[in-house]
């Protein structure tokens, strides 16, 4: 991975030379369908037929499958324990001692999992492909406000600062003597040495970036000059129309379903 | 406290191979000067000493301990560690009390935790400042004052991570004075520099780092007057040492006493 770039995993495959808006749309489109699609299993096939190929092609599969079991298996968890075990009325499907395991709950969790599962994998596909500057740099050029810019791209290039820096701070905790091996106690009597340098050494970081970039004039007003040349093509361009336009007939038809019924 | 470093290698997660096959013996009481350039090792070996890290291959012996069966924390009582960014630990709202944090970890009483933290305060010429905001120091006060923090631990071992960078003259004086007093108590003293002046003045034993091989390991003299050897990881002799050579004096002066007594020698005057 590049700390520069956000995420960005460095590999030389079409999927990475693609537009970021490219890859943007197809990305949002995606999730759309998963999330619009009726069925308890559609973010799962939206899953397996739009991001699997993609991340297989663009050789980040792993890391894929790897951080987004990592991200979506508390929230499967806590989805299956909620919504399973407290789902008012009703199938039983199994007695768990006082709990009853239903399954209308059960299916609403399978699918809110395969949701969020869809939405960080897409998320991350699409991290992993694109350099955060590039994609900023796309969104500049289709009318988006540099701070907003700024913020998102620092936001992204934030994470494996932080993740760096954690590290650090472990090192110089444990060092003093911090146990931060063991139990859950000792762990947690170990968080707040951990997260208060991390904090305050977060602020102080922001704080000297923001000088660092005004003094050299970020918030000027005017054009801006980029050193970077995103590279676009004619097909490019009508997929992404024709995504956008498949968006938008799912939107309707979705629409549709909902008001029928109403009007009938 | 003994240092035993056997024939250690390390591989990062991601494959960068930074230690291959490295070596060390370090006595107690010893005062070991590591240098070498960016990326040679250097810190990756001192991370070994006190189990940061546990070797791929090869072991650690600190007086009797292998660091591959103990916590970092457990280690922290034999080996205490200077960081170089102070702003990596800061915890507490006081001097005093950040600096009694390590002792406190290790379970000193807290009138020994407080007398230590003082002593370390004292050396570090912050005592006035006990009850500041680590915040509300200058970024050069706030180092001395990590380093006030792991010499309040009174850890047999110290090992200092470029302890003079950012010091103005005073800080850097002040810090040989540290060093020297721990050197006065037995303390075994390891520091990474890339301030060879430095080194020269205060450390009796050298070993070059590159490519994470141990290029050289003797005694200062030997090891920083051998220009050519010191070059290939990017570091410069003394400056006493380079006038000495350039001025054709025998042997390697590290302090003005001895490039006096070279240029005595070379002249036949006493």
């Amino acid at each position: 991975m590049s700390g520069t770039y956000g995420l960005y995993v460095v590999r030389q495959t079409g999927i990475h030379r693609l537009h970021p808006l490219t890859k943007l749309v197809y990305v949002l489109v995606c999730l759309l369908i998963g999330w619009l699609i009726p069925g308890v299993w559609s973010p799962y096939i939206v899953l397996l037929i739009g991001v699997v190929p993609v991340a297989l092609i663009a050789r980040v599969l792993p890391e894929v499958i790897k951080n987004t079991i990592k991200t979506a298996i508390p929230f499967a968890i806590s989805l299956i324990i909620v919504q399973g075990l407290f789902w008012t009325g009703g199938t039983i499907v199994r007695q768990l001692g006082p709990f009853s395991l239903k399954a209308e709950g059960l299916l609403f969790a399978i699918r809110g999992t395969g949701r969020i599962i869809l939405a960080v994998s897409g998320f991350l596909l699409l991290n992993y492909t694109t350099r955060s500057d590039e994609l900023m740099l796309a969104l500049s050029q289709k009318g988006l406000p540099n701070s907003i810019s700024y913020v998102v791209l620092s936001t992204l290039q934030v994470i494996p600062r932080f993740q760096r820096k954690a590290n650090t701070i472990l090192d110089a905790q444990r060092s003093r003597g911090l146990e931060t091996e063991g139990s859950y106690l000792i762990r947690m009597r170990a968080l707040m040495p951990l997260v208060v340098p991390l904090l305050l050494g977060s602020i102080v970081d922001i704080e000297e970036r923001a000088i660092a970039l005004e003094v050299r004039a970020f918030s000027r007003e005017g054009a801006k000059t980029s050193l970077l040349v995103l590279h676009d093509t004619r097909f490019q361009r009508a997929i992404r129309w024709l995504l956008m336009l498949g968006a938008m007939a799912v939107i309707g038809w979705r629409f549709y379903l909902w008001l029928a019924p109403r009007l009938a | 406290m003994n240092l035993s470093v056997e024939n250690i290698s390390f591989t990062y997660p991601g494959g960068a191979e930074a230690l291959r096959g490295v070596t060390l013996d370090i006595a107690s009481g010893e005062a070991v000067a590591i240098v070498g350039e960016n990326g040679a090792g250097k810190t990756t070996l001192v991370k070994h000493l006190n189990g940061l890290l546990k070797p791929t291959r090869g072991r650690v012996i600190v007086g009797e301990w292998d660091t591959r069966e103990h916590t970092v924390a457990k280690m922290a009582a034999r080996v205490g560690f200077v960081f170089q960014n102070p702003d990596d630990q800061i915890i507490e709202r006081t001097v005093g009390d950040e600096v009694a944090f390590g002792p406190r970890q290790l379970g000193q009483s807290a009138p020994d935790a407080l007398a230590n933290a003082t002593a370390a305060l004292e050396m570090v010429e912050l005592a006035a400042e006990s009850g500041t905001h680590p915040y509300d120091l200058t970024a050069p006060q706030r180092k001395l004052m990590t380093l006030a923090s792991v010499l309040a631990m009174r850890t047999p071992v110290v090992i200092f991570d470029e302890p003079t960078m950012g010091q103005d003259a005073r800080g850097v004086a002040l810090i040989g004075n540290i060093i020297e007093t721990l050197k006065s108590e037995d303390r075994t003293v390891i520091i990474i520099t890339h301030d060879i002046d430095f080194c020269a003045d205060h450390f009796e034993r050298v070993v070059a780092m590159a490519d994470g091989r141990v290029l050289a390991d003797g005694p200062a003299a030997d090891v920083l007057a051998q220009a050519d050897l010191l070059a290939t990881t990017n570091v410069e002799p003394p400056q006493l040492i380079r006038l000495a050579q350039a001025l054709g004096l025998p042997g390697a002066p590290l302090s003005t006493d001895g490039f006096i007594a070279s240029l005595r020698r070379r002249d036949g005057t006493r």
